[in-house]
């Protein structure tokens, strides 16, 4: 495939496996010929190479060492916590439950009332308690971003 | 030392603590990647430790044919961009910041992020002027350090077009850079 005439456009592409040092000895030579014999394709290659040297001589600040130590323990933290957050919501759906039924037991044990009604007022009651226990979840950990977001500036 | 793969095998099995081999392993360039979105340091700690957390929570979907680090790039870069758009929606956007790229925090905090020079500010702003297609892979192949076969895999494009979408990017990188030399 080397063997043929390469064009400008296909070393320029190409160039960049150079630069990369993704391509093989056949294929650098190949593209090595031609970028001495063409001078536009020389300058570009010179061009990209500065430009990729700029690059790697960038120097990101260090975060210090502290954080690094630390590092895996708030990440287990949030696997274990992530465990628990599950046991916490059926607990609290739990209690609010039983402490709904509590409240509301003459009603559900009056055999005055239709059934259909009691089944309703069931549903009702558990759904609002689900509900209320994934927006209380979300909104502890949306606070947690905004804890951030407000130190920022 | 253990390989990914051995890690990832004794996670499923249970062990929690084993998982601590991958965190260790590739921390930093996963801090240094979600820097990248958040130009913060606090957030960029704060979403990758959570993308660890939830590449654990996830781990049974993971193909062991595939390498972990790309894999786990890309549910923190989901967790960066969902970061970024909620706090752009939530501050004012002003005029200026229309012309920057949408999925990147808005200000640029070279200070923070990198150590002083002249040459090193002027890139970090022509990087963050690239339109996000053509950020990414610079980033991807200059600082995450990838090859074009792990890029190739983070994309999801064919490997054969890695190279036509970095000379793209590059060439245009370097229009960037030029402009901005020129104005100062
Ligand atoms: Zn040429």
């Amino acid at each position: 495939m080397m063997s043929t005439k390469l064009t400008c456009k296909e070393v320029r592409i190409n160039m960049m496996g150079l630069l990369d040092n993704e391509i093989s000895e056949e294929q650098k030579a190949a593209l090595l010929g031609h970028i001495e014999s063409c001078p536009s394709c020389q300058k570009m290659y010179n061009d990209f190479r500065t430009l990729k040297k700029d690059t790697q001589e960038m120097k990101f600040k260090k975060l210090p060492e502290i954080y690094w130590d630390d590092y895996w323990t708030q990440v287990y933290n949030r696997m274990e916590r992530g465990f628990s957050w599950i046991l916490i919501s059926i607990g609290v759906m739990i209690l609010l439950v039983y402490g709904g039924y509590e409240v509301t037991r003459d009603f559900f044990l009056d055999p005055q009332k239709p059934l259909l009604l009691k089944i309703g007022v069931g549903a009702f009651t558990a759904g609002i308690i689900v509900l209320f226990v994934s927006v209380l979840r979300e909104k502890l950990m949306i606070r947690k971003i905004d804890k951030y977001r407000s130190v920022e500036r | 030392m253990k390989t990914d793969n051995e890690a990832i095998t004794a996670c499923r099995a249970g062990d929690k603590e084993m998982y601590r081999v991958l965190v260790e392993r590739y921390k930093t360039r996963a801090y240094y990647a979600a820097l990248m979105y958040t130009h913060n340091r606090d957030d960029a700690l704060d979403l990758s430790q959570e993308a660890f957390y939830r590449a654990y929570k996830a781990l049974d979907s993971f193909d062991n044919s595939r390498k972990f680090y790309t894999w786990f790039y890309r549910i923190l870069k989901n967790i960066c961009i969902n970061f970024v758009t909620r706090k752009r929606t939530h501050n004012q956007v002003s005029a200026d910041d229309e012309n920057r790229p949408e999925l990147v925090s808005s200000g640029l905090n070279p200070e923070e992020i990198l150590e002083r020079s002249e040459q090193s500010e002027l890139l970090w702003q022509a990087i963050n002027q690239l339109k996000e297609k053509d950020r990414e892979i610079i980033i991807l192949k200059e600082f995450q350090e990838m090859s074009y076969r792990e890029i190739a895999e983070v994309l999801n494009i064919p490997q054969g077009s890695v190279m036509s979408r970095l000379y793209n990017a590059r060439q245009r990188l370097l229009k960037e850079v030029e402009y901005l030399n020129d104005e100062y």
